[in-house]
């Protein structure tokens, strides 16, 4: 009886003493203590050590892009680490070219903060910002493209240059047990900062065009951040030509606003393409814009349209219609919205036609 | 035996929704491995390998390709039309593998049969042999399959 | 024993431990790590340092606890929870440091730093000094022979296994199989050290 109950107290305190002892190592050994972290020689934020740099920044408001939430499979929160980021991790290397590892490029969800560290980050990251909006309207455009309307509630505005894109969070819903964001165009008025437009296309399968077509419902609330990307009217005055394809719409209704507020008079030719004559929508904003802006003109396109559908239009790929359309644009500038095959087809012909790669501008939405 | 990490890691991917909606496995409750055994076992029944299926999905996807969403016939009795979405797909394997966001349909016009693929399908064939779990939504049946990309595969099987 | 007759008992059965019976070649025990890590000699080197480290301290952290703890109170048959609370809240501490002072090893080992505590090479080195009946000073020998055999063997193994990397073995044999049939080859070939000390 004696040998049990010694036994048990024997094991118990020996046990006791050793998690004792593990507890104030782990404060001393795996305490990180506060760490300093320099942004662009210039913001200094203190954060608590131990955990990685992404989830730090996204603390602090800071949004760096991810696809994958930091689980290290999606490769977009590369930051330039110049100082105490340690060693380039095995998760990392496969998406780091030579060159970048060269420059100290890194997955800031790779890198541990044990000390403190110097970074940098694009400019245009700092000005991006966490927004709740109500959606208030949602219209049909097609059979598989949506028009969303977003109310601002907190911050009550948005400064965006027309034909940059936001991400929006999709949440948990029946089916998907992840959040996930999603970049869309912002298609609305840059000088009506209380609301965003989008316009959103089903893709198959698709985790957030799923939620937006059958579970997003108007008064809900949503949650997005931005204004992210370099897509935007060029200084220049040259002339321009626009293809877009489907949602790829979507930035080119801002710039239009854009073009309407500030009188820009740069003649502009817009070839919009779809497969069949249920493709096409906003054709009559489109004739409303004509009438506003002189020098522009909308060219829709639809590749076959079925027997008996009634279409006056362009007929064909909206890349044959490019070609077909004038013969030399060496000043004008290129401006391509859509699908990536799209925007590959476009580029050629576009090139063919006379515009260098230079004057040609997109968003890959890589 | 215990499983490795990286195939846990996987199998979660795989399950879970963060890469496509309801994930790549369906109501499937098999385990991977048994899942990809089935599904070559059954090509190799049939006399053919999954790269052979994979190099023919990719050479019909890049037939269709320039026609943007337009149907194009291929000698009489195969039509496919290949769209594409923006953005791109990841692979939940571990490596760094990112593809458009593509949908290729083929049909066979004289038995009326048609399947559908998108480019991440190719390559997990291609490199994993892993055709998707039953009930997925891009599960690709590989006795329908090769019914329908080959020409000489028309009979039953 | 004198000092001295126990150093030099040490010493001998330090290098017994590493050659004519090494723990994992002679008593097989600490495999699973040996098959699965042993592929980088880079790898194995880390991992086998780590194993030299925890087999060496935890054997004389055991003997204390053995000598001092569980003798005194007649509770010897309890040794083998003692040693194994004891390592596994030692491999915890190693775990913790090589986190913080070697993020790209602590990455490298994985899963297989934690599972250290299930190696039973390990457990085995301390529970044979007991059964030989070491003294303090040759236990430190021991436990640090015993771990620098291990690091031997793992090491050989990755090192033939690189080099086994491009060459063609049957399907059936890749992996476990082949490694195995090497793990036997080199036992065979550590016999030959038997009788080296007469």
């Amino acid at each position: 009886m004696l040998t049990v109950l010694l036994s048990v107290l024997i094991v118990s305190s020996v046990s006791a003493g050793l998690a004792l002892v593990l507890v104030v190592a782990d404060r001393f050994v795996a305490n990180y203590g506060e760490c300093t972290i320099t942004i662009n020689e210039q913001k200094k934020l203190k954060v608590q050590g131990g955990k990685n740099v992404l989830a730090a920044l996204t603390e602090e408001k800071l949004f760096i892009p991810s696809a994958c939430g930091g689980r290290g499979t999606c490769g977009y929160c590369k930051v330039r680490a110049t100082e105490g980021a340690g060693p380039v991790l095995p998760t990392e290397t496969p998406f780091l070219t030579p060159k970048e590892i060269e420059d100290n490029v890194r997955l800031s969800c790779q890198i541990k903060i044990r000390n403190d560290l110097k970074i940098e980050i694009p400019e245009e990251l700092l000005a991006v910002k966490e927004y709740e909006a109500v959606c208030s309207r949602i219209t049909d455009l097609t059979y598989d493209m949506k028009h969303f309307h977003f109310e601002l509630r907190d911050p009550p505005t948005i400064d965006f240059v027309p034909g940059q894109y936001i991400q929006l969070l999709c949440p948990q819903y029946k089916g998907n047990r992840e959040e996930v964001y999603r970049a869309y165009s912002v298609a609305s008025d840059p000088a009506d900062k209380t609301i965003i437009d989008l316009i959103i296309r089903r893709v198959p399968n698709g985790i957030c065009t799923t939620w937006c077509f059958d579970f997003l419902k108007e008064g809900d609330t949503v949650r997005f951040n931005g204004p992210y990307g370099e897509f935007r009217l060029s200084q220049t005055d040259a002339p321009m030509i626009w293809v877009a394809g489907a949602s790829g719409m979507a930035p080119f209704v801002s710039l239009l606003y854009q073009m309407r507020n500030e009188r820009i008079t740069r003649p502009t030719t817009y070839f919009f393409g779809g497969n069949k004559v249920k493709d096409m929508f906003y054709l009559d904003r489109m004739r409303a814009f004509e009438k506003e802006l002189p020098n522009f003109r909308f060219v829709p396109v639809v590749a076959a349209p079925d027997e008996g559908e009634q279409w006056d239009g362009e007929r064909g790929l909206v890349t044959q219609a490019l070609e077909r359309a004038d013969a030399d644009l060496s000043g004008h500038e290129g401006y391509l919205c859509g699908s990536p095959g799209m925007i590959d087809a476009a580029i050629k012909v576009m090139n063919q036609l006379g515009i260098p790669n230079e004057r040609i501008f997109y968003d890959k939405f890589e | 035996m215990e499983r490795l990490p990286q195939e846990k890691r996987l199998d979660y991917l795989l399950r879970s929704s963060k890469i496509v909606a309801e994930g790549f496995l369906g109501d499937d409750a098999r385990s991977l491995e048994e899942i990809i055994e089935t599904d070559i076992s059954a090509l190799v029944h049939m006399g053919c390998t999954p790269e052979q299926v994979a190099e023919r999905m990719q050479e019909l996807t890049a037939i269709a390709v320039p026609h943007m969403g337009n149907p194009v016939r291929i000698d009489d009795w195969l039509e496919v039309v290949s769209q594409d979405y923006k953005g791109q797909i990841i692979c939940p394997w571990p490596h760094p593998v990112r593809l458009p966001k593509r949908v290729t349909t083929a049909r066979r016009l004289d038995t009326e049969e048609s399947i559908r693929w998108s480019d991440l399908n190719i390559h997990m064939i291609a490199e994993h042999g892993f055709f998707e779990g039953h009930g997925s939504a891009f599960r690709i049946e590989p006795a329908l399959l090769v019914r329908v990309i080959f020409e000489d595969f028309a009979g039953p099987v | 024993m004198s000092i001295n007759a126990q150093l030099w008992t040490a010493a001998v059965t330090c290098f017994a431990a590493i050659f004519t019976n090494n723990i994992l070649l002679m008593y097989f025990l600490g495999m699973c790590p040996f098959t699965s890590v042993s592929r980088e000699v880079k790898t194995a080197f880390g991992l086998g340092v780590a194993v030299v480290f925890v087999m060496t301290c935890t054997a004389i952290l055991n003997w204390v606890a053995y000598r001092y703890i569980l003798v005194p109170l007649n509770l010897e048959f309890f040794r083998f929870i003692m040693f194994i609370i004891i390592i596994a809240a030692f491999v915890q501490f190693v775990e913790m440091v090589i986190d913080r002072y070697s993020p790209k090893l602590y990455y490298a080992l994985g899963i297989f730093l934690p599972l250290i505590t299930v190696n039973c090479a390990i457990l085995g080195a301390s529970l044979f000094m007991i059964i030989r009946d070491y003294t303090f000073i040759v236990t430190v020998g021991y436990g640090l022979g015993s771990g620098l055999g291990w690091l031997l063997a793992i090491m050989s193994m990755a090192g033939i296994r690189q080099r086994l990397a491009h060459a063609r073995i049957p399907r059936g044999l890749d992996g476990p199989g082949i490694t195995l049939i090497i793990a036997g080859l080199m036992a065979l070939a550590f016999i030959g050290f038997t009788g080296v000390l007469g």
